[in-house]
């Protein structure tokens, strides 16, 4: 199950909206991993590492992967932190 | 050996004396034995015993930067303790160790590379790589069982001499043994320099390489106001400087040299402040920003623990008076459970009071009914309330009539309360001009320096190309004070001062002159301005403050503010 998201956080994936963006993805049962929208590669979303390290900006694209029981829900969650404004986590 | 001077950027107006201790996290580990010489096993547990002590850890941590600092500070915990238990990270440590390393060199050297890799992508990425090398250096410090500087139990009167201090490294530190600290990089919104403010520590941020030839055990004073870190002092050196760290702490009221009490309060922006608006001698609370209850939380404070709020900080002092500004959000400051609109321009939107009689009215009503509850209290009376940003008669009337209907339904549910003192803080032209008409309605005026400023002269300080403008040294501004005091005459309506104006002993003769009652200020500089004030004559004063106001430019107002000291 994949998804496309714009990330919004005018942070990018960085500082909290990361840490909280991990935080959720460690919590559901389901695989997630995810990359630029325009590119094939993907790292593992349960990692603060991976996810920081891809340097993604506000503005861009991301695709979101994830593969298990939740993984609608945590698709669901995760959409909401990166498509919500600093300001709401 | 003759004294020498590096110059950083200081970042608190107080100097100190003491001893060098240099504090190098990232030292070098002692030569790893031979692979067969590792036993694989050992070495991983300690490894998984480490991250749980190094979680442990920043847990405590998190929560005394929380409790010290504020909830933004302490939020970077929660990265290193992602960071700790990154699966990527730890199967490169365990991956090293089974290569033949023990635990505290697979640490070094798994998180060197991706500290390597996060600096060489430069931006934010720089960032992650602190947080990378402060979990790093947690870890290996725990690995080699304290080898290295301990934070925590510095002899007193130490000088910390670091690159850089992580929030791991400062919420270690005992403010009462370390005497300052000094580091090579860093500049005045790093953490380091707000965590030396809200502690009220003598700090000075980078000097930059030159540091590194100063060496453990030096004398050093730390001149945190100008940013100079002198080595070696001399003996006048050491004395102007303890001179100036004794600044004398008066912990009573103070008057002028002609006998005219002026009240020195601190402002207050988190529980945390409290501690120290006692200990610099405050006289009260003359600003105590009740929106700090309010941020960085999924719902607001119930009436309870507001009530609580404003109690501790009543009994946080003898008989100082406590004065509480009403809910002061708008547009720039993130509340995620209220619905604050975007707006083209915050600073003239819908915030303060505008937003309490408008889309925030029960928020309001329940800080209402918790201030009237406080002022109703053992230490009550000494209780006041102050609204933000009003600007029309009809806003302090409607915002009256909300306190005296909540003050009858209290009386019908039979809670003790009592209307405290109430006031309106002058922070817009419309208010200053208009400050004639408010007087006879309030009990006290607090003029906020920093909005006004930026209200009269439409620049702000914080921007650099206006900078010049948005000053307090503008005559402009100090016109609209003058007539905001003026106004009071035959009205029983004291004037205070909140902002930075307040707080800058330069201008203490100056504001006395034109004829303020109270000042409050970050508690750092009270001290100051109470010594400033015992050394004014009133009426020397107001020849000052009629020479300044004639003065047609912020280039004369400052010559005579210079002059006359």
């Amino acid at each position: 199950m994949e998804r496309i998201v714009t990330v919004v956080p005018e942070d990018g994936l960085h500082a909290r909206p990361a840490s909280k963006f991990v935080e959720t993805a460690n919590e559901y049962d389901a695989d997630v991993q995810l990359g630029r929208a325009d590119s094939d590669d993907l790292a593992p979303a349960a990692s603060m590492l991976a996810v920081t390290g891809l340097g993604v900006s506000a503005g861009e694209d991301v695709r979101l992967v994830a593969d298990g029981d939740d993984a609608e829900a945590v698709l669901d969650a995760l959409e909401d932190i990166l498509s919500t404004p600093e300001a709401e986590h | 050996m003759a004294e020498r001077t590096l110059t950083g950027i200081g970042v608190t107006p107080l100097s100190g004396v003491g001893k060098v201790v240099w504090y190098r996290p990232d030292a070098d580990l002692p030569e790893p034995p031979a692979p067969e010489d590792v036993d694989a096993d050992a070495e991983l547990a300690r490894f998984d015993e480490a991250r749980s002590v190094a979680e442990d850890e920043l847990q405590t941590e998190r929560a005394r930067t929380a409790e010290r600092v504020g909830e933004e500070e302490a939020a970077v915990f929660d990265a290193h303790v992602q960071f700790l238990n990154d699966p990527q990270i730890t199967d490169g440590v365990t991956d090293a160790i089974e290569g033949g390393l023990p635990a505290a060199h697979a640490v070094q050297e798994t998180f060197t590379g991706f500290v390597e890799q996060f600096e060489s992508m430069g931006g934010r990425m720089g960032e992650r790589a602190d947080d990378l090398r402060d979990v790093r250096d947690r870890l290996v410090r725990v690995l080699s069982d304290g080898e290295r500087v301990d934070l925590s139990s510095l002899p007193k009167g130490s000088v910390v001499v670091a690159e850089r201090l992580t929030p791991s490294d400062t919420a270690q530190l005992d403010p009462k043994r370390v005497a300052g600290f000094v580091t090579v990089t860093g500049g005045r919104t790093s953490h380091a320099a707000i965590f030396a403010r809200s502690l009220a520590l003598p700090a000075i941020v980078g000097v930059g390489e030159e540091l590194e030839s100063v060496e453990d055990g030096t004398e050093v004073v730390v001149d945190g106001d100008a940013g100079d870190l002198v080595v070696d002092p001399d003996d006048d050196t050491k004395a102007d400087a303890a001179a100036e760290a004794e600044v004398h702490v008066r912990s009573g009221p103070v008057e002028t040299a002609d006998g005219v009490g002026i009240e020195v309060a601190a402002n207050v922006g988190t529980l945390a402040d409290l501690g120290p608006a006692v200990d610099r001698g405050g006289d009260g609370i003359g600003l105590f920003r009740s929106e700090f209850l309010f941020l960085d939380r999924e719902s607001p404070p119930d009436e309870d623990e507001q009530f609580e709020a404003y109690v501790e900080a009543l009994e946080s002092f003898e008989h100082g008076r406590v004065v509480v500004r009403t809910l002061d959000i708008g547009g720039d400051k993130p509340v995620p459970y209220l619905d604050l609109p975007e707006e083209e321009n915050p600073f003239l939107g819908e915030r303060g009071i505008r937003r309490s009689l408008g889309p925030d009215a029960s928020l309001f009503e329940t800080q209402i009914r918790a201030l009237l509850r406080a002022a109703g209290s053992t230490d009550g009376t000494r209780l006041s309330v102050m609204l933000p940003l009003v600007t029309t008669l009809d806003e302090l009337h409607e915002a009256r009539e909300r306190f005296e209907s909540v003050a009858s339904d209290l009386a019908e549910e039979g809670l003790a309360h009592e209307m405290p003192e109430f006031g309106i803080m002058i922070e817009t032209p419309a208010a200053a001009f208009m400050a004639d008409r408010f007087a006879p309605h309030v009990d006290f005026f607090s003029i906020g320096t920093n909005d006004l400023a930026q209200y009269v002269m439409a620049a702000e300080r914080g921007n650099e190309r206006v900078s010049e403008l948005g000053d307090y040294h503008q005559p402009a501004v100090l016109h609209a004070i003058d007539a905001t005091v003026s106004a009071t005459e035959g009205h029983d309506c004291w004037v205070g001062m909140c902002g930075e104006m307040a707080g800058d002993p330069d201008l203490t003769e100056l504001l006395v002159g034109l004829g303020l009652d109270e000042l409050s200020m970050s508690a750092v500089t009270v001290p100051h301005v109470k010594e400033a004030v015992t050394e004014t004559d009133t009426a020397e004063a107001e020849a000052l403050a009629a020479k300044v106001l004639a003065a047609d430019t912020k280039d004369e107002v400052t010559n005579l503010l210079t002059t006359d000291q």
